[in-house]
């Protein structure tokens, strides 16, 4: 199949998405009320979008994603590559990160809200804690990633340290660190909104989670509309650099 | 001095966590309403444990019925969009974009439709542990060596042979690992949309102990949470090592066994 063919199956498939969601509660085949027809959600999130308290929340919203990810990516990438290149160390807290790792993050979250309130910094420290343990196991992964065949042929050249740094270490990881970003970014925004849903004055997940809870599904709909494209739209273009890296890597 | 092994740290290191749990607030280093003792919140999960007990029935079963849902459709999806390369170019590369919008968004459309008893749950977690079961399964049926169809096919194995004997076994590890993804995300996605939204399970005792500022009954029900996912851990372990023995049969990959982690989506 074609590059254009594939593009076009694709459009269709969205377009017959949507047709159905426009035309199903038009028809009454299902209830407008639970289903807004499409265009009428588009109507709403054009006027959303103009509203002077979405802007804000946007902005509190983007702000506490932002702060939380650079926070969240050098201190985990840090103690990821301490991990993979102290043995003992990583023997010690590898198995710990794992279990860490696989337990719900969110029930943490009414020591947070006691610690921390419930306003921006108690955000940005959720997000910060829900995210740094994927950091830490990506990044000690990308380290282990790299040959050692590759470090001792550079090394018995006489490479120095920097050399090593510059020329294997970073091509070699590269692929992986963006992955990294990528990832870390879902699990950062996630960690927001669920902070944001479950106890907040601002922010955008305040707003859906108060329009779901007042049944306004126009509005919820367009908000959900705005949130998922601004996730798709980061993923997608990191994904881009992740493809122009992966020439360096054989 | 020889260091001591790192197993021996790790168990200083958390009983040195249980210990810091019962002193630091007897000795007045933290206020009791941030970190009640040990002992006190074990106490009140004692005293209370017909309550406790009561909301992780709720739980278990809404866990139980969307980890149905969202690793038997997510295998199975996962199966049949990776397995067939006309679907695996049109479809992944648009589910893996999906996959980048935080889910919990949609909780609120769940309680709309749904309400807020065990369906908007069972609704949500199955969508939340939908995703990345059958991602890791699209993946995970890639790696079958295709050296073992082509042997297979050279010795005249018939289709219905061939599933049996070489694609079903090679695919157990692919489908143990799907299960743990989606087990350990389905409880993940009630707990968190208990917390959210709820009138009854361990999620709903966590936020409305939370808003009457009873701590140790907070932390009654994180410790029952905790307890939850150790036990689905190890369960899922035992049974991988039971079927240890089929997993040779699929190429294991030491980066296929780092990728399974890394797309659990913690909440």
């Amino acid at each position: 199949m074609s590059r254009a063919a594939v593009i076009l199956i694709r459009i269709a498939i969205l377009a017959v998405f949507l047709g159905a969601w426009e035309v199903l509660p038009r028809a009454g085949i299902v209830n407008p009320m639970l289903l807004p027809p499409f265009s009428t959600v588009l109507l709403t999130l054009g006027e959303i979008l103009g509203r002077a308290d979405f802007r804000e929340a946007m902005a509190v919203t983007t702000a506490e994603v932002l702060i939380a990810f650079v926070i969240a990516v050098p201190l985990g990438g840090a103690i990821g590559v301490l991990a993979a290149e102290n043995e003992y160390f990583g023997a010690i807290f590898k198995p710990m990160l794992f279990y860490v790792f696989s337990i719900p993050k969110s029930i943490f979250l009414p020591m947070f809200i006691l610690v921390f309130g419930i306003g921006f910094q108690q955000k940005v420290a959720y997000a910060t804690f829900s995210t740094i343990f994927i950091v830490i196991m990506s990044a000690s992964a990308a380290v282990e990633s790299v040959k050692s065949d590759y470090v001792l042929v550079a090394q018995s050249y006489g490479a120095t340290r920097a050399q090593i740094l510059r020329r294997i270490y970073i091509p070699s990881m590269m692929p992986i660190l963006l992955e990294t970003l990528r990832i870390s970014m879902i699990f950062n925004f996630t960690g927001v909104m669920i902070a944001e849903m479950y106890a907040s004055r601002t922010g955008v997940g305040h707003m859906i989670a108060n329009w779901g809870e007042n049944f306004m599904l126009p509005q919820l709909f367009a908000g959900v509309i705005v949130l998922a494209v601004a996730a798709m739209a980061f993923n997608e273009l990191v994904r881009t650099l992740e493809a122009r890296c992966s020439t360096w890597r054989s | 001095m020889t260091r001591p092994s790192p197993r021996t740290v790790r168990r200083l290191i958390g009983l040195m966590l249980l210990v810091a749990w019962e002193a630091t607030p007897r000795l007045g280093l933290l206020p009791e309403l941030f970190l009640p003792p040990l002992s006190k919140t074990l106490a009140v999960l004692w005293s209370d444990r017909s309550l406790y007990g009561a909301a992780l029935l709720v739980t278990l079963y809404e866990v139980a019925v969307a980890m149905l849902i969202a690793c038997g459709v997510g295998i199975l999806a996962g199966a049949i969009v990776g397995g067939v390369a006309t679907l695996r170019n049109l479809l992944l590369p648009v589910f893996s974009s999906l996959y980048a919008v935080p889910i919990v968004i949609l909780y609120p459309i769940f309680t709309a439709w749904f309400g807020i008893g065990s369906e908007s749950k069972i609704a949500f977690a199955g969508v939340y542990g939908f995703f990345p079961v059958m991602l890791s399964t699209a993946a995970g049926i890639r790696t079958i060596d295709e050296q073992y169809l082509l042997a297979a096919r050279s010795m005249g194995a018939t289709l219905p042979q061939l599933i049996a004997r070489v694609i079903i076994p090679a695919s157990i590890p692919t489908v143990l690992a799907g299960l743990r993804l989606g087990g350990a995300l389905t409880i993940i996605g009630v707990v968190v949309s208990e917390m959210l939204t709820s009138a009854s399970g361990i999620g709903y005792l966590v936020t409305m102990n939370r808003t009457i500022l009873d701590s140790p009954r907070v932390f009654a029900a994180i410790i029952v949470v905790l307890v939850m996912s150790v036990a689905f851990d190890i369960l899922v372990r035992t049974i991988e090592r039971r079927t240890l023995v089929w997993q040779t049969a699929g190429r294991r990959t030491s980066s296929a066994d780092a990728a399974v982690p890394a797309r659990l989506a913690t909440a």
